[in-house]
């Protein structure tokens, strides 16, 4: 018998709450956690709104001597990690350190910390700049912070891969435990793109929605006025085990990460093919490494970049893979309200699959108002729908047609 | 102020400590568990406090704060 992966843990550190309970009881609500740009002026970017974490210091157990070296997006990464290990009850103290790892995805790295010590570089010369700006900007340095600061020596990796990094990182860590290598894995991923340079960077891809006066209601997938994503930041992490090791610590299985399907549209560097072939692949691998029918499928929490293209394109590899039989299936996108957290996004989507599977309720997309006739899927618009949740796929695409699913069951 | 109490407070400062943390006569890293990074932090800082210039490994994190004190005050003095 396979050896099934559990979760036994989350963290949450998200625009829509910095606990898991607040976290769920806004999703519920359907509430959008998007907003203007305030923490810089950024009146001149063509999209300035986003999904901001507010209060970080104030859940923060860390001491001002280590979050001055680290950047805000290993801070956040730290204190999920925090939650997770408590949700998880796990020990640490009683645990062998040396079968501990950290698996973790992100995109862009710890811009804020960079771009103001580059400045200091430039106008004070080689003494005006931090010497922990080594260690705190680059992709791997919120998971060696994570792993430097329990104390963590087991097999540990950094995954970067666009929007699906934490897809990977998660599934790596699911893999190293199937393995055998180690005995627990914190997942997830981190990202803090709400910076001067990060958010210049992302503007210039184009997905950005510029609905810059109804920052509540601009992130919009599968709708006939969609004009792209919305910017998020934060973070997500989960504790991983052997299923039979979390049977035996007779803690709460949230649920399994079960399989997973990827594929390359190798097509340009940015855009997507114009074909959904590839996505199709990526959905059929993930159903076949989950030892699934179609048919098995409740729940696909969706990739919903909201641009004309991209939610074409899932669609369609959504009816190129299951037909008729999805309208059987229930579908939603969550992000539409906090934003896309690019390299952290599916680790929040795996999150809030798990709450839906424990709460059976499928969260909504919001701001679905006028159909696309090329989208015409049911987003589960508006409201949560109460409904058992036992399979679930996440879609995760990144730029340059990186396909990522993976596959996620409750029992 | 004299010297020590300068070092004591750039130490306060950039390891961000109580002055009640810091041992004047115990090395930083037994006392406070300075790494190699925070000794580059804490070098370019009191070389700007007390305007001298403090070459690399000159003050280490095996030096308590007085004999960091009795190095920049000779420094002072030449």
């Amino acid at each position: 018998m396979q050896n099934r992966i559990a979760v036994t843990g989350v963290g949450v550190v998200s625009p829509a709450g910095l606990k898991k309970e607040t976290f769920w009881a806004n999703l519920k609500a359907g509430r959008s956690c998007v907003d203007h740009i305030k923490r810089f002026d950024a009146s001149l970017y063509p999209s300035r709104i986003a999904g901001q974490v507010h209060q970080l210091d104030a859940y923060s157990h860390l001491s001002g001597r280590l979050t001055k070296k680290i950047d805000v997006f290993a801070h956040m990464a730290l204190v999920a990690s925090e939650e997770a290990i408590k949700d998880a009850n796990l020990d640490l103290g009683s645990c062998d350190k040396d079968r501990i790892g950290a698996f973790m995805g992100n995109a862009l790295g710890g811009w804020l910390f960079a771009e103001t010590e580059l400045r200091d570089l430039y106008l004070e010369g080689r003494e005006g700049i931090s010497p922990y700006m080594a260690s705190a900007w680059f992709p791997a340095a919120s998971q060696g912070q994570v792993t430097i600061y329990y104390g963590l020596r087991g097999y540990s990796k950094t995954v970067v891969s666009d929007r699906a990094s934490s897809a990977l990182a998660m599934w790596y860590g699911a893999k190293v435990l199937r393995d055998k290598k180690n005995d627990y894995c914190l997942a997830g991923g981190m990202e803090a793109p709400i910076t001067p340079y990060a958010l210049l960077s992302a503007n210039t891809h184009g997905s950005l929605s510029k609905n810059n006066l109804t920052p509540k209601t601009a992130y919009k997938p599968y709708d006939l006025y969609r004009d792209g994503f919305v910017l998020g930041e934060g973070s997500g992490i989960v504790i991983l085990e052997r299923e039979k090791d979390a049977l035996k610590r007779g803690v709460n299985i949230y649920g399994f990460i079960k399989g997973i399907g990827f594929s390359c549209d190798g097509s340009h560097r940015i855009k997507p093919a114009l074909s959904s072939q590839a996505l199709e692949v990526a959905i059929k691998d993930c159903i076949r490494d989950c030892r699934w029918r179609e048919q098995d499928v409740d729940y696909i929490c969706l990739d919903a970049e909201a641009t004309e293209l991209g939610d074409i394109l899932e669609v369609k590899a959504l009816k190129g893979v299951f037909g008729k039989k999805l309208g059987d299936i229930s579908l939603s996108a969550p992000k539409s309200m906090f934003g896309n957290l690019l390299g952290a996004q599916t680790s929040l989507d795996l999150i809030a699959t798990l709450l839906s599977m424990q709460n059976s309720l499928v969260l909504p997309t919001i701001n679905f108002a006028e159909r696309d006739s090329y989208c015409d899927i049911d987003c589960t618009p508006g409201q949560a729908v109460a409904r058992e949740v036992n399979k679930a796929l996440i879609i995760a695409r990144g730029r340059g047609g990186v396909n990522v699913v993976v596959g996620v069951e409750k029992n | 102020m004299g010297v020590r109490e300068d070092v004591l407070g750039v130490i306060c400062n950039v390891l961000d400590v109580g002055e009640d943390q810091v041992k004047m006569e115990q090395n930083l890293y037994d006392c406070l568990g300075v790494d190699s990074t925070e000794m580059v932090e804490l070098s370019v800082s009191l070389a700007k406090k007390f305007g001298i210039k403090l070459e690399q490994r000159e003050i280490t994190n095996k030096h308590t704060p007085f004999q960091i004190s009795d190095i920049i005050e000779k420094k002072k003095n030449n």
